[in-house]
């Protein structure tokens, strides 16, 4: 297929957190607000004088420094930020808005917090306390939550119009972000895809590390040119998969999968668009606080939700997900000492072949993957037994 | 003459011995122990009175009562078919009850006077409770025959869900936790049982690095080894990442009406408290919804006035253990009891145990009975014990004179509940239940992870026995900035690595050869008792 025109800048700003683009926004007087987790509203903390960045540590592979505060056996990836933090590399963050929503991500930000890691003398960190459930009570929970420690916090700090027109005006902005994303992804679902799962991938990462207002021309003429890409006359895929689990902010874990002839259609998992690049609705009256609050709660498919609807309602997003995608598989990945999805990636792996009927391959991963080759070994294994399902069903249909 | 003498002396220590026992250093209680399992080759002479207390009064007393509770809480003498049933059916079940007396035996080693029965009448309470609570389950078990009426009658709660959620229906129905006892007792008195559970989890996928507590819990599951004695089943978030995870996997097993309760994460925050009072409120109206039953408040503030009463006492016993040196409970039976007690709630036996540990308590200090007279040093102990190898303070306090004044799961639930008005009661309530085992002080927020420098001082500790459950994210995730407090503080911190309830990952030996190699390289000091540095008890309960 032919390039596209702003993939290589993107890759470029992935390289590392203070990208040209945020520098830039940063020049020009705004707030630079970390977070790392889907529950903190991306759209609250890109209000008009501060923007988000959703952090990452990308080419972190050995983080010794994190290791001594927070011993080998916890997630590379909490460690790899508090190794990023502890070089330097987000010392352009001006607040940091925490959430306690897994363990080790929430020590990250506790160190940040407790040392004197980030060289900024406005620097400050707050944490928000996010529900398990979806419920009236925790609705009314999370927007009193989000008032008090992000909004009134941004405009007490930096002076920040957390006004009802503000919050409407980034609403505004945050949904073309998802209007675009979701437009670029819907070539996904494609019969033969006109974007690879890598490229998705690289472009979705972009619009949560970068100002949105910065990222958005690039986004328009990216869904511009798709609008007339052609596929290869010979794709190189064999199967298409979706792919479901923990932290991934590693496009080239996605490019690793595609090597091995398997073409991610779908990405359900932190950092990814499923959930994530949905509209917000505000609805005529209603408060944009209280839209976003349940907009966060709603859409989201953490395992990290309690109720027995939801622990069960999640593998059937899961299922959908595949057929809305014409997955032929699906790979479930948990990065290592990630509680959460061991589980949620264990008992994905023995329901949704069970009762969805679709094949899933479940693997552990490390935040960076330099063991790439004995995912490569199962990547393969995987495409070639879902292709030969995929023969034996052909076979039988023409024996009918 | 002198050989007159030296028979006189002879004569005169061997009377010594059978009256009072002999001296700390001479008692070499390392030479009781069998190679491998740790049984003993003879009982230890403890002296004649209490030798004869402990025959008495814990072997042949705890024996008795341990039949007699099974007929006691099983309806009658039908009880006694019902629990061999149990112990067939159930793994777990048979595997913790049948090695109990060397449960108390570990724990109570090298114990003298006062201690002994103050520690003894400990894990009475707990044998108790344990065998109450088992029996419940049996007798309601449909998969065992048992009465339907009991079975609508038992609600059944996640182990970190505080029994006290229960309190309004304690008058017409008794909720019993799903793994207290299938998992938390077993890995205490039997380590072994519990490895099949973990094995179990890992058998269908699950990695071997999130926490083997919740492991555990699932294969207990996946093993299809917990009664039917419930009909629906209230789950908490407590105390971590891997509680969430068990509960998504356990949901798949039980297939039953559950009610999740998550408390707030951030439970210092003022603003969450409203949010967790109304969890709790909803809650309820499930439990109504799903027995038919109202609640009655005045059952709920008759439980809650009485459970104070509970941590009064415990306020006392603090006041003693932290000021004097007349402290007569150890380690283990202070931090096994308390966390039983203060997660089950109010209960019956609770309170006749206090009883009984208050006057041994008063007399001690009355007549200044020092019951450890060979401390050399005062410990506190900080974050999540070793569960198989709970009794370590036993050991280290016979071998090095290393003395567990108090230790992080006693302290967690430092308040009584208001009863004035409602709103008082459930706000109190809320945050009792936010401050669940494991959570206020270890994988809670760091504010109350460092609260260990002012119980250190509190407590007159001058050494810190810093337990390092290799697989909580939250503990390791703050691994270093401990190190680094230790530095600035100066303080004497011995890392204790250890896996919970999995004893294949450190085992007990690994875990003594760690604190003798501090004490003699760091410490330079001598062991009291020799025999005790180096056995193997890898095959022992």
């Amino acid at each position: 297929m032919r390039d596209l025109k702003h993939l290589i800048r993107m890759e470029d700003m992935l390289q590392q957190a203070n990208n040209e683009l945020v520098r830039e926004a940063r020049e020009e007087g705004r707030k630079a607000i970390g977070y790392t987790c889907y529950y903190m509203p991306e759209v609250l903390l890109d209000l008009p004088g501060c923007f988000s960045v959703r952090l990452r540590a990308p080419n972190c592979t050995t983080p010794t420094m994190a290791t001594y505060y927070m011993s080998g056996r916890t997630c590379h990836y909490g460690r790899s930020l508090m190794e990023r933090a502890l070089e330097g590399g987000f010392n352009f963050l001006d607040a940091q808005m925490a959430t306690e929503t897994c363990t080790v991500t929430c020590r990250f930000q506790e160190h940040l917090q407790r040392m004197n890691i980030i060289q900024n003398p406005d620097f400050f960190v707050e944490f928000t306390d996010i529900p398990f459930k979806k419920t009236e009570n925790s609705v009314e929970h999370y927007k009193k939550q989000l008032q008090a420690h992000v909004l009134d916090k941004l405009h007490e700090k930096f002076g920040i119009d957390t006004s009802d027109e503000a919050l409407l005006k980034a609403i505004e902005q945050h949904n073309e972000v998802c209007r675009l994303i979701t437009e670029i992804g819907n070539y996904r679902k494609l019969a033969v895809p006109t974007i690879t799962g890598y490229e998705f991938s690289v472009i979705m990462l972009t619009s949560l590390t970068c100002p949105k207002d910065k990222i958005l021309p690039m986004l328009r003429e990216t869904a511009e040119e798709l609008k007339t890409r052609q596929p290869d006359i010979k794709p190189g895929w064999k199967i298409k998969v979706a792919v479901a689990g923990a932290e991934n902010d590693d496009p080239d874990f996605i490019k690793l999968i595609e090597s091995c002839g398997a073409l991610v259609v779908a990405d359900r998992y932190c950092y990814g668009s499923l959930p994530g690049r949905e509209e917000i609705v505000v609805n005529e009256g209603q408060p944009p606080l209280d839209a976003i609050a349940r907009h966060y709660l709603n859409t989201s498919c953490c395992p990290r939700f309690m109720p027995q609807d939801l622990m069960r309602g999640r593998k059937k997003y899961l299922a959908d997900v595949c057929r809305e995608y014409n997955a032929d598989g699906l790979i479930v990945e948990s990065n290592k000492f990630c509680e959460y999805w061991s589980y949620e990636r264990t008992i994905d792996a023995l329901i949704i072949p069970r009762d969805y009927d679709i094949p899933t391959c479940s693997i552990e991963k490390e935040y960076i993957n330099s063991a790439s080759g004995q995912l490569r070994t199962r990547f393969q294994a995987f495409v070639e037994s879902v292709e030969l399902k995929k023969l034996h069903g052909q076979t039988a249909k023409k024996a009918d | 003459m002198s050989k007159k003498t030296n028979l006189l002396k002879k004569a005169k220590k061997a009377v010594s011995v059978f009256w009072n026992g002999k001296p700390h250093e001479e008692r070499r209680l390392g030479d009781l122990y069998l190679d491998k399992t740790g049984l003993y080759k003879h009982r230890e002479w403890r002296g004649f009175k209490d030798t004869m207390y402990y025959f008495n009064m814990i072997w042949l007393y705890n024996y008795g009562n341990m039949v007699g509770d099974i007929v006691k809480y099983g309806g009658g003498l039908k009880a006694l078919p019902l629990f061999l049933k149990g112990v067939w059916r159930y793994r777990w079940l048979g595997q913790t009850y049948l090695p109990v007396m060397h449960w108390y035996d570990r724990g109570l080693e090298g114990m003298r006077g006062q201690a002994l029965r103050a520690s003894a009448w400990h894990y009475r309470a707990m044998t108790s409770e344990t065998i109450r609570q088992f029996m419940r389950m049996l007798a309601a078990d449909q998969r065992l025959g048992g009465s339907k009426e009991l079975y609508d009658r038992t609600p059944a709660h996640d182990e970190t869900v505080w029994g006290g959620i229960f309190y309004p229906w304690r008058d017409r129905m008794d909720d019993v936790p799903l793994q207290m006892i299938p998992y938390f007792v077993t890995c205490h008195v039997n380590n072994h049982t519990v490895l099949n559970y973990i094995d179990a989890a890992q058998s269908i996928g699950l990695p071997g690095d999130p926490c083997p507590m919740c492991q555990a819990e699932c294969g207990i599951f996946l093993q299809d080894d917990v009664p039917e004695y419930y009909p629906f089943v209230v789950t908490s978030n407590e105390a971590c990442d891997g509680s969430v995870g068990t509960s998504v996997i356990q949901d798949w097993m039980m297939d039953r009406p559950l009610f999740a309760m998550p408390q707030p994460m951030q439970f210092d925050d003022p603003l969450v408290q409203e949010h967790c009072a109304k969890e709790i409120e909803e809650c309820w109206k499930f439990i109504e919804e799903q027995s038919g039953m109202p609640m009655n408040m005045e059952e709920l503030k008759k439980n809650l006035e009485e459970q104070n009463e509970l941590q009064r006492f415990e306020w006392e016993k603090w006041e003693v253990a932290a000021n004097t040196d007349y402290y007569p409970i150890n380690g283990v039976a202070q931090a096994l009891y308390r966390i039983y007690q203060s997660q089950d709630g109010n209960r019956k036996i609770w309170h006749e145990t206090d009883k009984k540990v208050k006057k041994i308590l008063e007399k001690c200090v009355e007549k200044k009975i020092n019951s450890f007279p060979m401390t050399r040093h005062r410990v506190i102990a900080w974050s999540c014990a070793p569960l198989y190898y709970s009794h370590w303070c036993t050991w280290a306090y016979n071998c090095w004179g290393l003395n567990c004044i108090i230790n992080m799961d006693s302290l967690m639930f430092n308040m009584t509940i208001r009863t004035d008005t409602y709103e008082n009661m459930l706000k109190d309530m809320a945050l009792y239940h936010e401050w669940a085992p494991m959570r206020r002080m270890a994988v809670g927020g760091m504010n109350h992870i460092f609260e260990l420098w002012e119980y250190m001082e509190k407590f007159h500790c001058d050494m810190v026995m810093m337990y390092d459950q290799l697989q909580c994210k939250g503990m390791q995730g703050v691994h270093g900035l401990f190190e680094d407090e230790f530095r600035a503080r100066d303080i004497h911190a011995i890392w204790m690595p250890h896996a919970l309830p999995d004893k294949r990952t450190v085992s007990r030996s690994e875990i003594r050869g760690i604190i003798n190699d501090y004490m003699t390289t760091i410490m330079h000091e001598k062991p009291l008792d020799p025999t005790l540095l180096e056995f193997d008890d890898s095959e022992g309960w």
